[in-house]
C-alpha cells in the first residue's frame, strides 16, 4: 500500500478550477518532486494532502487514512510536517522555543526531551549557535533552516516542502537546499513543490510535472528531463533551463 | 429580578410617560444637541487644519504653541474644560452669553486637538515625491498645501474624523453639567417630576444610539464611495 | 486667578483631592484591566472564523454569538457613558441590590472599556499573520493552544499601544462618573469649587492634577511599549555577523 494514494481529486476557488482530477501514488521514503508553471495547482495539492485546504471530489488517502473521515485531525497533522515558502516561524518565540513549543503542546512530550530533539535537529540544520535568536533577527536562509528543524523534531512520517526557497534571496538558496538535501535517505518520504530544477532532478526519485490543474508527465527525473513526452513539458523545460 | 421584569412591563402610565416624553427629548436632540455638534465639529476642523498644518509646516514658535494646546486638551477631560471654561473664565473677566456658545467653543477646541493630531498623521502619509513634483511644475507651497496635499490627507483622515464626529454626539451629554438643554438635561429634568429614572435614561440612551448608528451608517457610505474614487 | 491662589486652594484641601486622585486611579486601572480581560474574552471569540467543514452546531453558535456581541459593542460604543453610568447604577440599585457606588463606576467603566477593547484585540488578532496559524495547525498543535501561545501573545503586543491609550481615556472619562457621586477626582473638585466658590482656581488645579496623572502613564506607557518592542520589530537583516550581535544582547537582557 503507498504511503500517498491520490485519486482524481478536483477543487474550485469559486469559479476557477484549480485541480482538475489529479491521481498519483508516493511509496513510503520515496523523494517526489511536483514541479511546473506557477498557478498550475501545486500549491493547493500540497495543502491538500495535510487538510490546510479541502478538496471537493475524488480521494486522497495518506498514511491510510481517507482525509475526508479524519477524525482527529491534530494526531494526523503531527504525521506530516510542513515546510512553508513564508517559513511562518512564530515570532513570539526565541529559535528553541519555535521547535519545542508543538512537541509539547501536540506531542506532549516533556519539556527536556523536546528540548535535546530541537538541539539536535538544530544543530543538523547548522542553526545551533541562534537558539535564543528572534526569528525577526534572522536572515531568509536562517529562517528556513529553523523552519525545516521546527518540523522535523516532530518525528513526522512525510514532510511536505512549498516552494520552500521561493521566497529567499539567491545567496541563500544554496544553504536551505543543503539542508533538504541531508534529509534524504533516511526513509523520510518527502513532496517537494519547487523551481530550482537542478535540484530536483538531483535528489527525486520521481517528478511530477504539473500544469493547468492536471498532471500533464511524471516518471524518473531521467525521463521527465532527457526524454520529455509531454508537448508541455518540453516547452517548459526549454524556458526553466535556458534561464 | 421581579422587579426588574415588573418595570420593563409596561402599564399604561409609563406607556404614557415613555412617549410623552419621547417628543420632549428628541426636539432637544434636533434643536440642541445636533446644531451643538455641527458648528463645533465645523469650528474644530478649521483649528486642526490649522494647527496640523503650523506643526507639518515646522513653523517656529507657532508649532510650539499648538504643540503646548494639543497636550493641554488631551491631557485633560472634556468635563473639567467644561467647567472651568463656565465657571472659572467668568470670574477671570471672560462672560458668557449663554452656555450653548460656551460649550460649542470648548468642544471646538477640545475635538480641534485631537482632530490636528489625525490630520497631522495623514499630512506625513502623503509621499514627500508629491511636493518636490509639485515645486518641479512651479507651483508654491501653499498651493501644494491646498490643492495637493491636504486633500489627499483629508481623505486619508476621514475616517478617524468622522469617528471623532460620532464621539462628540455622545460627548454633547456632558454639556447637560453646565445647564446647556440639551437631550440629557431635558432627560435628568423629566426624571425629577416623574421619578422613573430608568425608562427615561433608556430612552434617552436610545436616541443617542440612533443617532450615532445614523452616523456611522452615513459614514460607511461615504467611505465607500471615496475609496470607489481612488479605486481601492 | 493668581498661581498663589491655585497653590492656597491645593494645599489646604490637598487630602480631598489626593481622595480624588486615588479613586480616579483605582477605577480608571481596574476598569482598564476588567476591560481588557472582557476584550480578550468577546474579541478573541469574535476572530474565530467557522469554516467549510465546522459542524452545523458551531456555525449557528457563532451566528448568535456574533449578534449578541456587535449589539453589545455597539451600544456600549454608541451611548454616552454618563448616561451608561445613571442608567446601569439605578437598574441595579432599585431591582436587584443596593449596591456601592465604587463597585458601580468600576463595573459600569469595565464594560464600556470592554466593548472598545473587544475591537482593540480583535484587529489586533486580525494583524497576525495567518501563515502562523496555519504553521501551528500543520504541526498538529490544537486551536486553543494555537491562539494562547501563538496568536493572543502578538495581538496583545500588537495592539498594546492601543490598550495603554484606553487606560489613559479612563483616567480622563472617568470624570463623568461624578454623576453617581463617587469620589473621584471631578467629583471631589466639584466640592472643593462648591465649598471656595474659588472655580477658576480649583479647576486650574484639577486641570493639571489631570495632566499630571495622563502625561505620568504616557510616560510610562511609552517605556514599557519599548521594552516590548523588541521582538517586533523587523530589521532586514542578511549578514551572519548582525544576527550573532544581536543575539548576544538578547542573552544580556
Amino acid at each position: 500500500m503507498s504511503i500517498i494514494e491520490i485519486k482524481d481529486v478536483k477543487k474550485n476557488f469559486h469559479n476557477l478550477e484549480v485541480l482538475k482530477g489529479v491521481s498519483f501514488n508516493v511509496e513510503k521514503g520515496e523523494v517526489v518532486s511536483i514541479i511546473g508553471p506557477s498557478g498550475g495547482g501545486k500549491s493547493t495539492l500540497l495543502r491538500c494532502l495535510n487538510c490546510l485546504e479541502t478538496y471537493d471530489s475524488g480521494s486522497i488517502k495518506v498514511i491510510g487514512e481517507d482525509l475526508k473521515e479524519i477524525k482527529d485531525m491534530n494526531s494526523f497533522r503531527q504525521k506530516v510536517g510542513m515546510v512553508f515558502q513564508q517559513f511562518n516561524l512564530f515570532a513570539n518565540m526565541n529559535v528553541l522555543n519555535n521547535c519545542i513549543f508543538a512537541q509539547t503542546k501536540a506531542l506532549k512530550r516533556n519539556k527536556d526531551e523536546a528540548k535535546k530533539i530541537a538541539l539536535e535537529n538544530l544543530q543538523k540544520v547548522g542553526m545551533e549557535k541562534f537558539i535564543n535568536a528572534y526569528p525577526n533577527t534572522l536572515s531568509g536562509g536562517q529562517k528556513q533552516r529553523v523552519a525545516i528543524a521546527r518540523a522535523i523534531s516532530m518525528n513526522p512520517e512525510i514532510l511536505l516542502f512549498d516552494e520552500p526557497t521561493s521566497a529567499l534571496d539567491p545567496e541563500m538558496v544554496e544553504e536551505v537546499l543543503n539542508v533538504i538535501r541531508s534529509l534524504v535517505n533516511k526513509g523520510l518520504t518527502m513532496i517537494i513543490v519547487s523551481h530550482e530544477i537542478d535540484f530536483v532532478r538531483d535528489i527525486s526519485d520521481k517528478i511530477i510535472f504539473m500544469d493547468d490543474g492536471i498532471v500533464a508527465e511524471s516518471g524518473s527525473p531521467k525521463e521527465i528531463f532527457t526524454n520529455p513526452k509531454n508537448e508541455r513539458t518540453k516547452v517548459f523545460l526549454r524556458k526553466v533551463i535556458r534561464n | 429580578m421581579i422587579n426588574c421584569f415588573k418595570m420593563f412591563s409596561m402599564d399604561s402610565r409609563l406607556l404614557e410617560i415613555f412617549l410623552n416624553s419621547f417628543t420632549r427629548i428628541l426636539i432637544p436632540g434636533l434643536l440642541v444637541t445636533i446644531p451643538l455638534t455641527i458648528v463645533a465639529f465645523f469650528l474644530a476642523m478649521i483649528i486642526a487644519v490649522v494647527v496640523a498644518i503650523i506643526r507639518f509646516a515646522n513653523i517656529k514658535i507657532l508649532k510650539d504653541i499648538c504643540r503646548f494646546y494639543v497636550w493641554i486638551i488631551r491631557g485633560t477631560p472634556l468635563l473639567v474644560q467644561l467647567f472651568f471654561a463656565y465657571y472659572g473664565l467668568p470670574k477671570l473677566g471672560i462672560t458668557w452669553t449663554s452656555p450653548f456658545i460656551c460649550a460649542v467653543l470648548v468642544f471646538a477646541f477640545n475635538e480641534g486637538a485631537y482632530a490636528s493630531e489625525t490630520i497631522r498623521g495623514s499630512l506625513n502619509s502623503v509621499s514627500e515625491g508629491q511636493i518636490e513634483a509639485g515645486y518641479c511644475v512651479g507651483m508654491s507651497y501653499l498651493q501644494i498645501m491646498w490643492r495637493i496635499v491636504l486633500p489627499q490627507a483629508l481623505r486619508a483622515a476621514f475616517p478617524s474624523l468622522m469617528n471623532g464626529l460620532i464621539g462628540m454626539v455622545k460627548d454633547t451629554s456632558l454639556a447637560s453639567n453646565i445647564t446647556v438643554t440639551e437631550m440629557f438635561f431635558v432627560t435628568r429634568t423629566i426624571v425629577t417630576t416623574t421619578y422613573e429614572p430608568l425608562l427615561l435614561y433608556l430612552e434617552v440612551a436610545l436616541i443617542y444610539l440612533l443617532f450615532s448608528s445614523i452616523l456611522s451608517k452615513v459614514q460607511t457610505v461615504i467611505e465607500k464611495k471615496l475609496n470607489a474614487q481612488v479605486g481601492k | 486667578m493668581s498661581l498663589n491662589k491655585c497653590l492656597e486652594i491645593f494645599l489646604k484641601y490637598w487630602p480631598s483631592f489626593l481622595l480624588g486622585i486615588k479613586t480616579t486611579l483605582f477605577v480608571s486601572l481596574i476598569g482598564t484591566i476588567i476591560g481588557l480581560l472582557i476584550g480578550l474574552l468577546v474579541g478573541g471569540l469574535r476572530a474565530i472564523n467557522v469554516d467549510d467543514n465546522s459542524s452545523k452546531l458551531k456555525k449557528f453558535l457563532k451566528k448568535i454569538f456574533n449578534l449578541i456581541s456587535t449589539l453589545y459593542i455597539e451600544i456600549f460604543r454608541g451611548t454616552p457613558m454618563m448616561v451608561q453610568a445613571v442608567f446601569i447604577y439605578y437598574l441595579v440599585y432599585t431591582n436587584i441590590i443596593p449596591w456601592d457606588k465604587v463597585v458601580a463606576a468600576i463595573f459600569v467603566i469595565s464594560i464600556n472599556t470592554g466593548a472598545y477593547m473587544s475591537e482593540i484585540v480583535r484587529s489586533g488578532i486580525q494583524a497576525v499573520d495567518v501563515g502562523q496559524k496555519e504553521a501551528s495547525r500543520a504541526l498538529g498543535v490544537s486551536n486553543i493552544d494555537t491562539m494562547l501561545h501563538v496568536i493572543l501573545p502578538q495581538a496583545i503586543k500588537n495592539a498594546f499601544p492601543a490598550i495603554g491609550n484606553e487606560f489613559i481615556v479612563n483616567i480622563k472619562d472617568s470624570s463623568v462618573l461624578m454623576i453617581i457621586s463617587i469620589t473621584e477626582l471631578m467629583f471631589q473638585s466639584n466640592s472643593i469649587a462648591g465649598t471656595t466658590y474659588r472655580f477658576s482656581e480649583t479647576y486650574f488645579v484639577t486641570a493639571c492634577i489631570y495632566l499630571l496623572m495622563t502625561s505620568i502613564a504616557s510616560f510610562i506607557l511609552h517605556k514599557i511599549e519599548k521594552s516590548l518592542s523588541h521582538t517586533t520589530t523587523s530589521l532586514p537583516q542578511s549578514d551572519t555577523n548582525f544576527s550573532s550581535i544581536s543575539l548576544a544582547k538578547e542573552e544580556n537582557s
